[in-house]
């Protein structure tokens, strides 16, 4: 494997500037500007439909953009043809060659680039040991399980070195715990490589696990670029804290803003403090999100931040779910982690009180 | 074995006799149809000519055999080769797959053209494709005559485009064979390529192109690999009729360029040698047989990994 290290940190830079798709009269992607930065795990997540596919065939050269630029480390690719992109596919379906053997289909790229037979053998050698494929090089690959094959999806698109390697919802093939291993698998292979990967899935628990950063994108355009972290606990928009895992949606009424901060008054007539968006400074009444398992469910007091009823609860083995009516209607969800085992402490109808701490809350631009 | 055994035995017995019986008419009908003529032709090869046609029943010869391949010296009554079969052959095996291969080259672009069009499209392509066979097959020879004698509208055509000056000796030549032949069996080489080209996952494709495989190397390393059992089908379809051919050499070819068809034909008319048209016809199935294990140990082997 030293030798997979010692070509690392080649990965490029992928910048889409202004990218425009039209297929007929429907427009798929609508102006996107992004920048993928060398050696990072970008993702871009979203429902289907969303363009998101679209965007990944334009940087693989399979789709060419109505317009805007692509740029790989800086100079434009946007006009060659997929066979003249230092860039690789992995297939949402494989797409492995039927008729070559496992080596042959991962010895192809390579083949086509006219590289030396010795040196061929030598890389196939080398992906089938980072793949761990090692001795099935002579088996056809439609005699192989559905994760070996993905496999050898991999180590195909690996093996010519590309700058950027382009993945199209790859795992969706396989069952839940192939697909666990496989994530681990595929940040090994890029921390490993030092290729940038561009991942493309409708899978939140996905992106986050893998992701350096991701884009999240609605409807052809871009809704938020940020760390997993970024996107989860400070979703700027309803989109993105609806898409991403579950959460709870307030109103509030900005009371003051200081700095990136701000504190908001709720229904109840409590105040918090709340983060914003950088790019938009909240004012009037807004609505803010809080993740479910950042609230806490108690005995009602005078210092809860909400009161409520609940309406049901739902026991998930390791957390349990409280679904609650607030006083003002609004319906709201406490995680609570089973720490110790037995009952919750609660019952239908009780009403709690539910607590937050500062900062956790987050204005959604409008 | 007890009782139930017994019965269970002999119901299974009852069984397969009643679907032998059942089936007694179709095989019968098989059997006579297919089988009884090839028994005819395999006995009258082996029996002497008779002096105005048919054959001497009864009087066994090897002559009808030998002079498929040998003729005897009008002289001094030695045996040589039969040049004039040989090169007939000879010259049927080779238009054979000369045809074959120019339908594969004309084919092949057309099936790929139609198997690309959107879906509903497609299917008006190959209704196209099949309108030549609602015409018999006398007549689109004829017509194909048309197009290649000295006065029709390919030598006019390129007379007038002052390509040349004196018209073309086409007819009556084994290029009018083979452009004949080409014409009348493209559409058994387009129809079973569509089939397979159709099938072709076009994503492999692109993963090709994207593994920086040029268009011809696309064609070579995956689109032709994996469309095989078609390019095999199709050939079956267009040498083996190729090779019986027998309108088209009689019309387009005349007397000079006969093929095997037609010297067997012969045999059984003017020729009044029935057993040596029946040894003849035996022959020509033998060299399809052989050119059929061919293709298919071929096709078995290409097509292994293939789903």
């Amino acid at each position: 494997m030293t030798d997979t290290r010692t070509t690392a940190a080649h990965g490029g830079a992928i910048g889409l500037h202004g990218i425009k798709k039209w297929f007929g009269t429907f427009q798929a992607v609508d102006d996107v500007t992004l920048d993928i930065r060398p050696n990072e795990f970008f993702t871009l997540l979203g429902p289907s439909g969303c363009g998101k596919t679209t965007l990944l065939r334009m940087i693989a050269g399979f789709e060419l953009p109505t317009e805007g630029q692509i740029l790989l480390d800086g100079a434009d690719i946007s006009s060659l043809l997929p066979n003249q992109r230092p860039v690789n596919t992995v297939f949402q379906n494989y797409a492995l060659f039927p008729h070559l053997s496992v080596a042959e289909n991962i010895a192809f790229g390579l083949k086509m680039l006219g590289r030396p037979k010795a040196e061929i053998g030598t890389v196939v050698n080398d992906m089938l040991r980072l793949v761990h494929l090692e001795g099935r090089g002579d088996n056809p690959v439609t005699q192989l399980s559905g994760g070996q094959q993905q496999r050898v999806a991999l180590a195909r698109a690996l093996a010519p070195r590309p700058k950027v390697l382009l993945l199209d919802e790859p795992l969706s093939a396989l069952d839940l715990k192939l697909r666990k291993s496989m994530q681990m698998e595929l940040k090994r292979l890029q921390l490993e490589t030092g290729i940038t990967f561009v991942f493309v899935t409708h899978d939140q628990e996905e992106a986050l696990t893998m992701s350096d950063r991701i884009a999240v994108m609605s409807a052809g355009t871009v809704r938020q670029v940020g760390s997993p972290w970024d996107i989860y606990d400070r979703p700027a928009e309803r989109f993105v804290a609806d898409f991403i895992g579950e959460t709870n949606f307030l109103e509030a009424d900005v009371v003051s803003v200081s700095g990136s901060a701000a504190r908001v008054r709720l229904s109840s007539g409590a105040e918090i403090s709340a983060s914003f968006p950088a790019d938009a400074v909240p004012t009037g009444s807004v609505t803010i999100v809080v993740r479910p398992e950042h609230a806490r469910a108690g005995a009602p007091t005078g210092m809860s931040v909400l009161r409520g009823a609940v309406h049901d609860i739902v026991y998930l083995g390791t957390d349990t779910h409280l679904h609650m009516h607030l006083d003002d209607g609004t319906t709201f969800t406490v995680r609570q982690q089973n720490a110790r085992s037995g009952h919750c402490g609660f019952s239908k109808g009780d009403t709690v009180g539910i607590d937050f701490s500062d900062g956790v809350a987050q204005i959604l631009r409008d | 074995m007890n009782g139930a055994e017994q019965a269970a035995a002999a119901a299974r017995k009852q069984d397969i006799r009643s679907r032998w019986l059942l089936s007694a008419p179709a095989l019968l009908i098989i059997f006579v149809a297919a089988v009884g003529p090839l028994f005819v032709m395999l006995l009258y090869s082996f029996m002497v000519k008779g002096d105005y046609g048919d054959v001497k029943l009864g009087e066994f010869s090897l002559e009808g055999w030998t002079s498929v391949f040998f003729q005897r010296d009008i002289f001094d009554d030695t045996l040589g080769l039969a040049d004039a079969h040989l090169s007939i052959i000879w010259r049927s095996i080779q238009l054979s797959f000369f045809t074959t291969v120019l339908t594969v080259i004309l084919g092949f672009p057309t099936a790929y053209f139609i198997a690309t069009r959107p879906p509903h499209t497609r299917e008006i392509w190959v209704f196209l494709v099949t309108i030549p066979f609602w015409t018999n097959l006398l007549i689109r020879t004829f017509a194909m005559q048309q197009v290649i004698r000295n006065e029709g509208l390919l030598n006019n055509a390129l007379m007038w485009l002052g390509v040349i000056k004196s018209p073309l000796q086409i007819m009556y030549t084994d290029t009018a064979n083979l452009l004949g032949m080409t014409y009348v069996y493209l559409p058994l080489m387009v129809l079973p390529l569509y089939a397979s080209i159709e099938k072709l996952d076009f994503r492999l494709v692109e993963a090709g192109y994207d593994l920086y495989a040029t268009r011809f190397q696309v064609l070579r390393r995956i689109v032709i690999p994996l469309v095989r059992p078609g390019i095999v089908a199709g050939s079956i379809l267009v040498f083996i009729p190729s090779l019986g051919a027998y309108v088209i050499p009689r019309v387009l070819g005349g007397g000079k360029n006969m093929m095997l068809g037609n010297l067997i034909e012969m045999q059984f008319g003017s020729g009044r040698n029935w057993p040596l048209g029946a040894a003849m016809s035996i022959t020509l199935m033998v060299l399809v047989t052989v050119a059929l294990i061919f293709y298919v140990r071929n096709a078995s082997r290409g097509g292994a990994g293939h789903v």
